[in-house]
């Protein structure tokens, strides 16, 4: 994985010394709360309903062992000893105090970690395919250009005070597992006539109030002119994006105003000016870049196969964790897990520090000290080997992450929502709370298969409830909390995005209106091998909103 | 040589080739031939076309001299700025007559700035950029456009920032400056003065070695830069007048205001002022005019021999005056907001793609923890209206992050290890 050099770390320790200088204006009061506002927002702090939040970037989602230890040694010292990981890849901590803050960030500057640019109307943290450089069906490692992104976006003095943030997605495999398609920009690779590997260019998806499904831009850019590319759409945005409505301002709502093909004129007339320029990816700087994430020194090992029948027989939970949290691996003997942050009853993404300890031990043994966060809010270990793997599953065991999971009805995203967040309308953990254990049966999970539901405690959408099979978003109707039920929605290369089903239920309600819609599902599926979103579309919504609201 | 009096009227284009030609002139004197570069000047390179604008200094008798027996009838202008030693004004008679000069004009300020900007006759004190201003720049200006070119006593031993100067001189509006005396050192200047018997200026015996108006001069100690006895404490170094003739003159303001416009690493005095309902574009100078004013009368504001400045808002395109940047001395950007970051495009497409090269200001809400990106961005100046900025920046503390990880602007030298910033853009920019 990428290595700071002494560029990264003197650029990282002189960002943590300005963000501290600033941090000390506003204790001594030079700075008011609103100068502040978007300088702490630049780096991360947010203020929440009880406290600051502090957002750590974890750039594409990678982290090494000793990362995910100082991660764990932040949240047992300055924090109450857990983090949060998001649906972006990053970690929050929830209770850091503002005195507190640069001490944070030096620590996490020891560790080549930075809050750089992980809130504000800036460019986000990119975001990538959590099984990067380990899927079987990777056309390439998107990586490497995620990196070279994330150096080329840091601190952009055009694009540090656009009209709103800007989130970019990478992936190198044509299974989406990065929802490119609802990010303001994502990238998918592609390859050309010539068979040289380029970009798919989409741009204006986005989920909050209004949710939009990207549009390709450009069907190929090469490598080279990919930099060029992306500050020709952001200097587009800087200067057209909308500015005077904040629900108006993402990019996704211009390119909607406008019409694809004229945000695509200027974009190009604009490429036309800046192509071949200083912009330019030389091969070499790719391959420098490149060779931080090369293969690991993986075994030759023969392909392993894993009898889950078997081994279901002689442990169940086991199985099961086999079934689901294993990923096929491009080398034979090997395999991705995922470590499910969803225990039955938990609050999705969160771990305590002693568990970030344990699967920091478990990376170095298992995984060539690396470890991956996936925008489902869950741990991935890429490179594990397949003899490996009980050992893994002791060891998730003993530290209580070993829920076998993944892909299932419980594997569910769920926002912060009324218990931390500010801008909040009701809550959402509870509400995966309690859908967790009305579907906590191993059994009933397995026989309903892949569902995803993903939970919002408001219009921002956070939760990503729009391209949940099943979405759930808070709502706020005459002082009660009231959830909204959206269906059909999916964040991967068939994105759609869900259709509300009709008048939202209290939260007590809400686990037996998504078990009517379950069972929907399995009585009028083909086969058990068709997944829950085929059957919706294949249905279409009115079976499911007879089931909630009666014939009328 | 000979026909080069055209000078002052050749086209743009031309700039290369006429500033190549007075390259060559400067070869071919030799250092202290004074009098065979007036004479160049005088009869052949800008023949009726020269004047010469004196201080009657301690100094100025050589220049003078040198004038006299070229072409007594050159014009000589001196700005009776309404500051001067009594001394100085009786010098002024007695080399008049001495040398035989028969076409010395006295230039005094506008009695109406006068009254408007200096009533009491101490702006000086507060604002001595704007003191001179009125009683110097602008008492000048209508007479800069008469001539040609212009004889100075300029030399290059006087101040550390003068230590290179050619004889002869292409100003930026396209106007030749002669500096014969640009090799004297002091002693030659005394020992012409003795060779020739030349008046000295009453003061200089009492120990003042560089002479201007009365509040602004005080005695030069002994081994002393002799101009520092000007403008002593003021930290200004300069008049006006010798800037280049459309160069950043200040103008006058309130004398309390505090100074908002940072550049160069100091706050100055501001010489621009924002456009105002019923502005005439023909005659309006230092003015920032916005820009959707200047599409609407372009033809005027062309026309219009001042200096001029533009005001680009944040919905404004700057593409659409991409033909006339030249033409502005000043190019200022608002931020409505420090979060509206439209002008840091705005910026880099003045600085690095449409080739302005001239001052570029932020204006409006600009605080100091934007102030490092602006400039990457292409700004040189910004106007402050935020205390604590304005701090920070006097006292040169910006929170800055110093390294960059993508090339941006005209100028950034790419450091560290990040390969592609090293790539210096294609030869076709
Ligand atoms: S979706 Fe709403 S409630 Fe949930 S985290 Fe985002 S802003 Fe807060
Ligand atoms: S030299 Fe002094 S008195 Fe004379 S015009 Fe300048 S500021 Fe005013």
């Amino acid at each position: 994985m990428y290595r700071y050099d002494e560029f990264d770390a003197a650029f990282v320790r002189e960002r943590t010394a300005q963000f501290s200088d600033q941090v000390n204006r506003r204790l001594t009061g030079e700075l008011n709360e609103d100068q502040f506002r978007p300088l702490r927002l630049m780096n991360g702090l947010y203020l929440q309903l009880h406290a600051y939040m502090l957002r750590v970037a974890v750039p594409y989602g990678t982290l090494s062992g000793r990362q995910m230890r100082k991660l764990a040694h932040i949240a047992r010292t300055y924090d109450r000893g857990y983090g949060h990981f998001t649906t972006r890849q990053n970690i929050q901590f929830n209770w850091p105090r503002l005195k507190d803050v640069p001490e944070i960030l030096a620590e996490l500057a020891s560790v080549e970690m930075h809050a750089i640019q992980t809130s504000g109307n800036c460019i986000r943290n990119v975001t990538t395919d959590q099984f990067a450089g380990a899927a079987a069906d990777e056309i390439i490692d998107p990586r490497p250009v995620a990196e070279i992104i994330r150096q080329w976006s840091s601190l952009h003095p055009e694009f540090s005070y656009l009209p709103r943030k800007f989130k970019i997605a990478i992936t190198g495999a044509p299974a989406d597992r990065a929802a490119i398609r609802f990010h303001d920009i994502g990238l998918q690779a592609a390859t050309n006539a010539a068979g040289d590997v380029g970009w798919e260019v989409w741009v204006g998806g986005g989920l909050g109030r209004t949710p939009m499904i990207g549009k390709m831009i450009n069907g190929f850019v090469p490598n080279e002119h990919l930099l060029a590319y992306l500050e020709s759409i952001l200097r587009v945005y800087n200067r057209y994006g909308r500015r005077d409505n904040k629900y108006k301002a993402r990019i996704k709502i211009l390119v909607h105003e406008e019409g694809l093909e004229t945000i695509k004129a200027q974009v190009e007339a604009e490429f036309s000016e800046v192509r071949g320029g200083v912009l330019t990816l030389p091969q070499e700087e790719l391959d420098r870049i490149g060779s931080y994430f090369a293969p690991p020194s993986f075994e030759d090992l023969p392909a392993t196969p894993i009898d889950i029948a078997r081994e279901t027989i002689l442990d169940p939970a086991y199985g099961r964790w086999l079934d689901n949290n294993i990923f096929s691996h491009y080398r034979p003997g090997y395999a991705s897990v995922t470590i499910s942050l969803k225990p039955i009853g938990g609050a999705p993404g969160d771990a305590t520090d002693a568990q970030m300890e344990a699967v920091a031990d478990l990376a170095e043994r298992y995984s060539f000290d690396e470890l991956r966060v996936s925008h489902e809010q869950n741990l991935v270990l890429p490179h594990v080997r397949v003899a490996d793997l009980r050992a893994v599953y002791d060891g998730l065991v003993e530290a209580g992450l070993a829920e076998g999971n993944a892909g299932l009805i419980t594997d569910m995203i769920a926002c912060p929502g009324l218990d931390f967040c500010a801008l909040a309308n009701a809550r959402s953990i509870p509400i995966a709370q309690a859908i967790s254990h009305k579907f906590a049966a191993p059994e009933r999970q397995a026989e309903i298969g892949d569902l995803k539901i993903k939970i919002s405690g408001c219009i921002n959408a956070c939760g990503h409830h729009h391209v949940g099979h099943i979405g759930i978003l808070g709502v706020e109707k005459k002082g009660t909390e009231l959830y909204q039920i959206t269906l059909g929605g999916d964040g991967t290369e068939h994105a759609s995005v869900g259709k509300i089903l009709g008048p939202g239920f209290v939260a007590d309600a809400v686990p037996d209106a998504i078990e009517r819609l379950v069972d929907v599902y399995l009585g009028r599926r083909e086969t058990p091998d068709e997944p829950f979103i085929a059957t919706v579309r294949r249905l279409g919504d009115a079976p499911f909103k007879e089931a909630l609201y009666g014939t009328t | 040589m000979t026909a080069a009096s055209k000078i002052a009227a050749a086209p743009v284009a031309q700039d290369k080739l006429r500033a190549l030609g007075i390259m060559a002139l400067n070869g071919m004197f030799d250092e202290m031939d004074a009098l065979g570069v007036l004479r160049q000047a005088a009869t052949e390179l800008l023949a009726g076309d020269i004047a010469i604008v004196s201080s009657f200094g301690a100094d100025s008798a050589v220049l003078l001299h040198l004038v006299a027996q070229v072409d007594p009838s050159m014009p000589v202008f001196f700005l009776e700025t309404g500051k001067h030693f009594p001394e100085t004004l009786a010098y002024v008679e007695t080399l008049k007559r001495q040398l035989g000069l028969i076409n010395v004009t006295a230039l005094h300020p506008d009695p109406a700035d006068l009254a408007r900007f200096d009533p009491d006759g101490t702006l000086w004190e507060t604002d001595p950029d704007s003191c001179c201003h009125i009683r110097k720049t602008e008492p000048l200006e209508p007479i800069t456009e008469q001539f040609g070119g212009w004889v100075t006593g300029r030399k290059r031993f006087q101040t550390r920032e003068r230590g290179v100067l050619p004889h002869f001189e292409l100003t930026s509006d396209d106007r030749i400056k002669i500096n014969p005396l640009a090799y004297f050192s002091d002693a030659d200047v005394n020992a012409y003065k003795a060779e020739h018997g030349l008046p000295e200026h009453p003061l200089y015996a009492v120990g003042y070695k560089s002479i201007g108006c009365a509040p602004c001069t005080s005695i030069v100690a002994e081994g002393e830069d002799p101009r520092a006895g000007r403008w002593r404490g003021l930290n200004k170094k300069e008049c006006g007048i010798h800037f280049d003739f459309n160069g950043a003159i200040a103008k006058p303001m309130a004398a309390t205001a505090e100074l908002k416009l940072f550049k160069d690493g100091a706050f100055t005095a501001d010489p621009f002022r924002a456009w105002a309902e019923g502005d005439d574009p023909a005659s309006v100078r230092y003015t920032h005019v916005p820009l959707p004013e200047f599409l609407a009368a372009r033809d005027a504001f062309l026309a219009n021999p001042h200096p001029l400045g533009l005001l680009v808002s944040s919905g404004d395109k700057v593409e659409n005056v991409e033909g006339d940047l030249s033409r502005f001395a000043s190019i200022a950007v608002r931020f409505p907001a420090f979060t509206d970051g439209r002008g840091y495009s705005t910026g880099r497409l003045l600085s690095e793609r449409l080739g302005y090269g001239g001052e570029l200001r932020a204006v409006g809400d600009v605080l100091q923890d934007q102030i490092p990106l602006m400039r990457r961005c292409g700004f040189n100046a910004f106007v402050v209206e935020h205390e604590p900025t304005r701090k920070a920046l006097r006292e040169g503390r910006l929170p800055e992050v110093s390294i960059f990880y993508q090339p941006v602007g005209t100028t950034e030298v790419p450091l560290g290890t990040r390969p592609y910033l090293r790539r210096a853009a294609p030869a076709t920019r």
